[in-house]
Parts: C-alpha cells; structure tokens; sequence
C-alpha cells in the first residue's frame, strides 16, 4: 500500500517537473512547480517527517511560489512563449542531461549504503530541543546564525528592489 | 500508517471532483455566443492587454513575507521545546528575534513597508 502510494507521489512529481520545464508560457511553470513541491512534501509526510513536510508547504509551496509568481509578473512581457530551441542545441542539451543522469545514477548504484539505527526522532519537540541546545552535538550556532542569514537576506532584498527604482527614475529624469 | 486511508481519499476526491463536473457537463442547458466568450473587466470590455507588469512592491512584500515565514519555522520547535528548557532557551530566542528585528528595523527606515 505504502509502495502504491509512493508510486502515485513519484508520478505526480515526475509529470509535473516534465511539464514544468516543458511549457512554454512562464505562469503556467510555476504553477506546475507548486504541484511537485505539494507531492514532495507528500513523500516527506510518508517518512514521518512531519515536521518538515509542513514546512516544505508553507514555505516552499507557500512563500517561494509566492516570491516566484511576483517576480515572473515583473517581467516585461509577460504574453511572450518561450521559443523552441534549435535541434542541435536540443540535441546538444539531451546529451549533456543524459551523460549527468549517468553519472548521478553510477554513483547511487555503486556507492555502498549502510542501514543505519534508529536516529534520535523527528518529532518537533526533539528538533527544537536539539535546536537551543548549547552543549556537545547541539545547532545553537546554526540557530543564532540563521537569522544573521534571514538578516543580510532581507537588506539585500531591499536594497535590491529599492536600487532598481532609483534607477529607473534616473532615467525619466534624463 | 493509514496509507490505504489516503489512497482512498484521492480517488474519492478524484471520483467526486470529475464526476460533478462531468454530470453538470451533461445536465446543463448549452447556449454559445459571441458575448459569453467576450473578456470582461468589470462588465466592461478590457482596455489594452491584460498581460500587465506588476509593481515592485509586490515583490518586496513578498520577500518580507517569506523572511518571516522562515522566522516562524524556527519558532515553531523553539516555542514546543521550550518548557523543557526553561531561562536559557528564551534568552537565546531573544537573541535570535532581535537580529531579526533589526533587519525589521532597516525595513522601516528605508521605507520599504510603504506602499506607493
């Protein structure tokens, strides 16, 4: 049963990611993007890890959908398709993808996994706690750093969206 | 896990989705005309394209969004792994808020929450 669903999640994962790179009108690819990250979040609920999976929905097909819908509505001209590329390039591309796959796929088949033992869980009282732990093997650093991140995020985000408007009316002025 | 509980979930969500479409397909009266298939904007025909460039404001505001979103994703284990460790860990959310506050800071000075 598990096997069944799994394969019903990889199925809407592979045909929306195709249909993602495929289309030609820039909306449409976003909005199939948000359909594959709904079934990864799909297989992450499968593994139990629900705490992840629940961020995976807010953020990911949440804010980053969000985020990337704004910016493709910034773009200009918008109505345009994507124009068919020249079938050596598409040849070229095929190859260049194939021979990535190939090397992707001998390193997973060769590469000689271990099972490992049952880890310290994924409940959320367990990631929070190992989260604010300041001791041996605790993430306080990553923690506190995180928003150093979020912080240097949010002024460049700024900076950027603020930049670009004073340029722009440089240019009425000129 | 109630995986068989999920599986069938989807295909009665399926089921019941595509055959209330397909049976009010089959039930409801067809008319065709050339003022059905007419865009409209408020009952009025569109003026230019529909297509339109968006603001920049937007996309600030949606950054803002996100940075916040990520905020609260790390606030949500904090704030379940509290109790467990008391003082220490409040001092260190503290610590975590305040740096973000002062990206919220920035924020505000710069006038990037204004709308124009």
């Amino acid at each position: 049963m598990e096997r069944i669903l799994f394969y019903i999640l990889a199925l809407i994962m592979i045909g929306f990611a195709l249909a993602s790179v495929m289309s030609r009108r820039m909306l449409r690819s976003v909005i199939y993007l948000l359909f594959v990250l709904c079934a990864v979040a799909g297989v992450y609920f499968m593994m139990d890890y629900n705490f992840l999976a629940a961020i995976q929905l807010t953020i990911y097909a949440g804010g980053i959908i969000v985020l990337i819908i704004f910016s493709v509505l910034l773009v200009h001209h918008i109505e345009m398709r994507m124009e068919i590329a020249r079938p050596t390039r598409q040849l070229l591309t095929a190859l260049a993808c194939s021979l990535g796959l190939a090397a992707f796929l001998s390193v997973i088949y060769t590469y000689d996994f271990q099972v490992s033992g049952p880890g310290p869980g994924t409940e959320v009282s367990v990631i929070g706690a190992k989260l604010l732990d300041y001791g041996e093997g605790g993430f306080i650093l990553p923690f506190e750093v995180i928003s150093v991140l979020l912080l240097a995020a949010m002024v460049g985000a700024i900076v950027i969206a603020k930049g670009t408007k004073l340029s722009e009316n440089k240019n009425e002025v000129k | 896990m109630g995986s068989e509980a999920i599986i069938v979930f989807f295909l009665a969500g399926v089921v019941l989705v595509t055959g209330a479409n397909f049976l009010s397909n089959l039930i409801s009266p067809k008319s065709d005309s050339d003022a059905k298939r007419a865009p409209y904007e408020s009952g009025m025909t569109t003026i230019g394209p529909t297509w339109v460039q968006f603001k920049v404001g937007y996309y600030l505001f949606a950054i803002l969004f996100l940075v916040f979103d990520v905020e609260i994703a790390f606030l949500v284990p904090w704030a379940v792994a509290y109790k467990g460790i008391g003082a220490i860990a409040f001092v260190e959310v503290l610590i975590f808020l305040f740096i973000l506050g002062l990206g919220l800071l920035y924020a505000w000075k710069k006038g990037a929450l204004k709308w124009k």
